[in-house]
């Protein structure tokens, strides 16, 4: 039985892993198309990217020391502790980098300082379930993603759209998973294709001639 | 449902001028038709054009005010398919340039 958990352990670490250098790759082309244009909201997005794929390996590592170095269901209360907050510093870098997203994607005007700051402290000034919060951010983002599609009907904007709708839903099966193993690794899948389908949009970018 | 472009960045200008250049193929863009391409007023068309001369992104060629063309450098072409890559990819994301 505790070999089959962390089996499956190990399956969710590799979604995890291919997502955040996923992440990473996004990050790094979103910094070359800003110090290529210039546009600040580029490097905003390339911020996003990169805390995600920080707060991802974070995760990764963390959870791969407790659970598969240390052994399942650990009997020392401090590294529990510790476990929760790993997660919570996930969850976390997570809801940032939404916001990021949130915020380099939305049309019209450039945000404000204060209002980002405002922005960014929501998890800390809103004491309710992180997860939900990590929904309504990022629905916010595929809805910011879709206007963005009605409006210039891109098959680049497609796939943005795509991966985004792909990691929102990744969230929706998380949240209700609770104790479901099947769940929840589906809910690792959905987050991987989504990063797959922004990869592939920076791949068709990258080939046109 | 028209997209309003409020504000166009330097580099944007940029490109759009080397576009104009580079959609007169062989014979190259007199200052005229980059002027009325890249929607621009003569002095920061002077402006414009003497940076991208400068930076080798662009060479002047033909004798005399009136007989001036441009044409796009390999460096310049280089620019402007990377520029339209970005462009592009921040145009997934919503984000003008």
């Amino acid at each position: 039985m505790q070999a089959e958990a962390i089996a499956l352990i190990r399956l969710d670490l590799l979604f995890e892993s291919i997502s955040g250098v996923i992440a990473m790759i996004i990050a790094f082309y979103a910094t070359k198309a800003y110090n290529l244009t210039e546009q600040k909201r580029l490097s905003d997005l390339s911020t996003g990217f990169l805390v995600l794929s920080i707060g991802m390996f974070s995760h990764v590592i963390g959870t791969w020391y407790f659970y598969v170095r240390l052994g399942l269901e650990v009997p020392i209360p401090e590294l529990a502790t510790t476990m929760t907050v790993v997660t919570l510093t996930y969850h976390f870098l997570q809801i940032m980098a939404y916001l990021l997203f949130v915020l380099s994607t939305r049309r019209g005007g450039r945000v404000k300082q204060p209002e980002m700051a405002m922005l960014m402290a929501l998890p800390i000034l809103i004491d309710v379930d992180l997860e939900l919060i990590t929904i309504f951010v990022m629905l916010v983002v595929v809805l910011q993603a879709l206007l963005n599609y009605a409006l210039v009907r891109s098959r680049f904007a497609l796939y943005v759209l795509g991966g985004f709708f792909l990691i929102f839903l990744s969230h929706i099966f998380l949240i209700t998973a609770e104790e479901n193993v099947f769940r929840y690794l589906v809910s690792q899948a959905l987050q991987l294709l989504g990063f797959l389908t922004l990869l592939l949009m920076v791949y068709k970018v990258g080939r046109m001639e | 449902m028209s997209r309003k472009r409020a504000y166009r960045s330097k580099m944007r200008i940029l490109a759009d001028m080397m576009r104009a250049i580079q959609s007169e193929g062989e014979e190259g863009a007199g200052p005229t038709k980059i002027l009325y391409a890249a929607n621009l007023s003569h002095d920061r068309l002077t402006q414009y054009l003497d940076e991208l001369v400068e930076k080798e992104l662009v060479k002047e060629a033909g004798d005399g005010e009136s007989n001036r063309v441009y044409h796009l450098t390999e460096k310049g072409r280089d620019f402007l398919r990377e520029f339209v890559k970005m462009e592009k990819f921040s145009e997934a994301f919503g984000i003008d340039i």
